[in-house]
């Protein structure tokens, strides 16, 4: 018995032994540069080199150099530098992507090398693109003819920000159509038009205050429900310039306007964006 | 090794000798097979006007086939074994032979068993001609790179698809997806996953299979590093994975998508694409600047990996991953749209084209990232400058533009030839997971029928996908309208990708004559019967199948085999286990429990049943029972007070199987010595990612239960308590 955890001490520490030697065989060291800014980064650069048995990482922020140590058998600088990147931060072999950079916290956002834009035709012909839409942009806001085209506006611009399920904007939009609503001259509307005002004024003012009153977006989409229905009565009979989409949900059973064909369900946002369907064209 | 011969003018020649080899693609070596010793196979290159002469060496064990995918082509060369010709046998060789007729991106693959798995797709490419009336300056004259997408697995695909039908858990554990219990409740979604269960489903993923690797031309990553700044590049892709649908991103900024399926398309700025299994787009991508590589990236449709092509020099600029599914959000979309009667309900929308993505709900970049754990690890200012940029994203992801099929228009008219007469044909397209049974109409080939259709009619088909996984269907030897809204320029494909829930129209002039495969083209799916045969009448004979009926026969067996499933528990109280042999429709199982003495017993009890219904929640059988058990007189009585003793009973049965709501199976059996006994029992329970619980009581006052901890594919540890043997514990082996 006695003879046997002798024997097996034995072979457990010449395996130990043997591990030892393998590990230190297949572990390579080496410094790189890595860009970032502060103790936050160096958290950040570290776990997100790090990988258990394989790899770890130490950098430093003062020469922003990282020294790694892998196991060279198991995994490859490029792939630690390409990880070290995916999470924010550039080396010199491997580039950020820009959407991830921009989700670092402010005092991460270290300063990056600028790319050289290569030169094609296509960028040649985009700039004079730019020109033109400039143009088209002043011309249109010379006409404003209809009296209720704010209210209109008002409304679309709170569909806009319920589409991006954004509460608070929603808030602020809503409180810009009361306003809107409030400064119509009814006297000066045609006849037709002003009845339909008139009967759904009392509804749209509730609704719209109800909208401005929470930042609870469930709660918004709730009134804005009412709302639209009544601003498609308004704008059935008043019409507008462009052609304007009464749209369906059947998921939440409710409508909605919109001044583009695509669907962007305000009810669901990003979620459902494109649930729904055109039932109507106003022109 | 590939001998490129022109013999004359125009004869193009490849010999390709298919061998099995052995590769490592994840860091375990295994059988692959290689064609000219590579994988994906070489890329053949032809241009309109050419004959292409291809000879097949077989040096594998077993036949294989080559399959031209999306060619049009006499239906003797289409390469489908017992469809248009015999399997190549083992050493043997067949030379194809055709005209090219057409041009564009196509892709070339085995269409024998699950080989192409293995490694069997490559790209083929046939150039446009400079004289081409169609020839676009600009995008046709562009370097190109053909590119084959593709998935590899350690796991056997036979073993793969066995599992599949088996409803292993082994590959959604895998990949993390189990979507257990436990994990239900820490996302805050247990009453998803009860209602989930409640509508008798399982745990579903976008994808079925744990893959180890995706790979861009057999490799998971490598540059292209001959482009430079301002490159314009022509992209072929091809998707030759066998169960993957690919997103496809660049880093370099948009991508323009120039053609589908071969076919050209006005050009279409799109930010991503998801690319159907065996579809194929070109999109043109420029390298925006200098002394910088941009990284083209494929990711699966399940998000686990992805695959990368660096294009230019330089520093890599990456294209930000793919967030996880929010598989439970998924859950709970499948929970609104499901009946109770196992069918689905779209709530009046319209569904169709691509132009709905359901899935969305999982999608973290469009609906925003719960995980705001490490904003809270920061200090409130901090915390406000984040969440303002993680704002800025969302939004600018929100305006990200996704292609679909009703963006896809033909540059030219595509009407079909008019004054024709016009067939219609309806495809309901059906599926069971928790079986993984894939049909149409409900029937798998091997229960219909070739579908008859005239020369020189117009074929219009209506999909309607009512099964729970998307589909690519994919028609041979023609391509067919998308009718998408783009009146006379509605675009030309040959696979169809139809989500849950979508209507499709397709129509196709029927100007070839022959016996065309109509099927999905997830092999899985396809070898589970997800197929149809459009077949000319009075077509000539095919000279490489001269017993056409009979080869018919052998397909149809094909897409239908026998799966075997086996399990032993080795516990301390005795041996428990079952071994089971199923194919769509039909169950040869016993099950054993086993003592180590005679007071503990011996019984077995085999069942021979068969499927019924859509859903296949019932399943009447005849059943055989044999026990023996050491009682010493004493006799047990049932809820019915039926007396028996245990000591020696062979009796014969008739009974069903129901599975209730809850997945679990209600089990009712009236035995040849008039016993009855009804049973519940419910297995597989997933408490967490690995760990698993069955019950089990019935009417002769027996019950179980039992806790399952799985280690590894094949291995469990288990402990349970049965009303017959007491406490046990021990290891459960599975195949």
């Amino acid at each position: 018995m006695n003879n046997n955890i002798k024997i097996l001490t034995a072979i457990a520490v010449f395996l130990s032994v043997v591990a030892c030697i393998a590990q230190t065989k297949n572990t390579k060291t080496e410094s790189v540069k890595i860009y970032g800014n502060c103790e936050m980064c160096k958290n950040a650069i570290e776990k997100a080199g790090y990988s258990k048995k394989e790899a770890t990482v130490n950098w430093d922020k003062n020469t922003k150099e990282a020294t790694i140590s892998y196991d060279s058998l198991k995994t490859s600088k490029k792939e630690i530098l390409k990880r070290i990147a995916l999470a924010g931060y550039d080396s010199d072999s491997f580039l950020a992507p820009d959407d991830t950079y921009s989700t670092l916290a402010s005092c991460c956002q270290y300063e990056r090398v600028e790319k050289k834009a290569a030169i094609t035709e296509e960028s040649k012909m985009e700039m004079a693109s730019i020109e033109h839409s400039k143009h088209d942009a002043m011309a249109e806001t010379k006409q404003e003819v209809n009296q209720l085209s704010k209210v209109f506006e008002g409304y679309f611009v709170i569909k806009d920000a319920l589409v991006k399920t954004d509460g608070a904007i929603t808030s602020t939009n809503a409180k810009s159509l009361l306003k809107a609503i409030n400064e119509v001259q009814m006297d000066k509307l045609p006849m037709d038009v002003h009845m339909a005002w008139m009967k759904f004024l009392n509804a749209l003012k509730k609704d719209t205050e109800n909208i401005s009153k929470t930042q609870d977006v469930e709660k918004q989409r709730e009134s804005f429900k009412l709302l639209s229905k009544n601003i498609y009565e308004i704008l059935k009979v008043s019409k507008t310039s462009e052609p304007v989409f009464y749209q369906y949900c059947p998921m939440q059973d409710a409508n909605w306007l919109s001044k583009e064909e695509t669907i962007k369900n305000p009810y669901y946002g990003s979620q459902m964006l494109s649930c729904g369907k055109t039932i109507e064209t106003i022109k | 090794m590939s001998i490129h011969i022109g013999y004359s003018q125009n004869l193009v020649r490849y010999e390709l000798t298919i061998t099995d080899t052995i590769v490592n693609f994840s860091g375990k070596a295994k059988r692959a097979i290689a064609v000219n010793g590579q994988i994906p196979m070489p890329t053949l290159t032809f241009t309109e006007g050419d004959i292409a002469e291809i000879v097949v060496h077989n040096r594998l064990k077993e036949g294989t086939s080559l399959h031209w995918h999306g060619l049009f082509l006499p239906n003797k060369e289409d390469g489908v074994p017992f469809l248009t010709q015999m399997p190549i046998e083992p050493n043997t060789f067949h030379t194809y032979r055709f005209p090219i007729i057409q041009n564009g991106t196509h892709w070339y693959h085995s269409h024998s068993g699950l080989q192409e798995q293995l490694g069997m797709y490559g790209s083929l490419i046939l150039k446009k001609k400079e004289s081409d009336p169609t020839f676009r300056k600009g995008i046709d004259d562009l370097p190109a790179v053909p590119l084959i997408l593709s998935e590899w697995t350690d796991i056997k695909p036979d073993n793969v698809h066995r599992m599949l039908h088996n409803a292993s858990d082994w590959l959604a554990i895998k990949k993390g997806t189990t979507q257990s219990y436990s994990e239900a409740i820490k996302a805050g979604h247990f009453k998803t996953k009860l209602g989930n269960e409640g509508k008798r489903m399982l745990a579903m993923d976008v994808s079925d299979v744990f893959y180890d690797k995706f790979l861009i031309n057999g490799k998971n990553e490598s540059q292209l590093s001959q482009f430079k700044g301002g490159d314009k590049i022509r992209l072929q892709v091809s998707n030759g994975g066998a169960s993957s649908y690919f997103w496809l991103t660049y880093a370099g900024g948009k991508m323009i998508v120039v053609a589908n399926d071969g076919n050209d398309v006005q050009p279409l700025e799109v930010d991503r694409l998801i690319i159907g299994v065996s579809e194929t787009y070109d999109v043109v991508v420029t390298i925006p600047t200098e002394n910088t590589a941009y990284e083209f990236l494929a990711t699966p449709e399940d998000r686990t990996k992805s695959a990368s092509i660096y294009l230019g020099n330089g520093p890599i600029q990456l294209k930000s991953r793919m967030p996880k599914l929010k598989y439970f959000e998924g859950m709970k979309m499948m929970n609104g749209m499901m009946n109770m009667d196992g069918s689905m309900d779209d709530m009046g929308m319209e569904m169709s084209l691509q132009k709905m993505d359901m899935n969305t709900v999982m999608y973290p970049e469009v609906t925003g990232n719960i995980e705001t754990k490490v904003n809270k690890k920061m200090d409130n200012m901090k915390m406000d400058d984040k969440m303002d940029h993680s704002t800025h994203s969302m939004t600018s992801t929100q305006d990200l533009v996704t292609l679909n099929y009703a963006m896809l228009k033909a540059p030219h008219p595509t009407t079909l030839p008019k004054d024709v007469p016009v067939r219609e044909l309806r495809f309901e397209l059906t599926g069971n997971m928790n079986r993984y049974v894939w049909s149409m109409d409900n029937k798998v080939l091997s229960e219909t029928d070739k579908i008859l259709i005239k020369k020189g009619e117009n074929v219009r088909i209506v999909l309607h996908n009512n099964s729970m996984m998307r589909h690519p269907m994919h028609l041979h030897g023609h391509d067919f309208r998308v009718l998408n809204g783009q009146g006379e320029f509605a675009p030309l494909k040959n696979v169809l990708d139809i989500m849950p829930m979508e209507t499709d129209v397709i129509e196709f002039n029927a100007n070839v004559e022959g016996d065309w495969f109509f099927h999905c083209h997830i092999l899985y799916h396809m070898m589970a019967g997800m197929n149809r045969v459009f077949s000319y009448e009075s077509q000539a004979p095919n000279p490489y199948l001269p017993d056409k009926k009979w080869a018919y026969k052998k397909l149809q067996l094909e897409s239908n085999r026998l799966h075997l499933m086996a399990e032993n528990d080795f516990a301390s109280n005795g041996n428990d286990g079952m071994v089971m042999f199923q194919n769509s429709r039909w169950s040869f199982g016993t099950e054993w429990r086993l003592g180590y003495n005679d007071q503990d017993g011996y019984e077995t009890e085999s069942h021979i049943g068969r499927y019924i219904g859509k859903n296949q929640w019932f399943m009447p059988y005849v059943g055989f029972d044999w026990r023996y058990r050491k009682t010493n007189g004493i006799s047990e009585k049932n809820l019915f007070e039926q007396v028996s003793t245990k000591d020696n009973r062979a009796v014969i049965s008739l009974g069903a199987e129901y599975t209730l709501p809850m997945l679990v199976t209600l089990q009712g059996e009236v035995f040849t010595d008039g016993k009855v006994r009804f049973q519940f029992m419910r297995e597989d329970i997933p408490i967490s990612s690995r760990l698993r619980w069955a019950f089990m009581v019935n009417t002769d006052k027996e019950y179980m239960t039992r806790f399952k901890y799985i280690v590894t594919r094949n291995l469990g540890i288990s402990t349970h308590y049965d009303s017959d043997m007491g406490f046990g514990i021990g290891a459960t082996l599975n195949y």
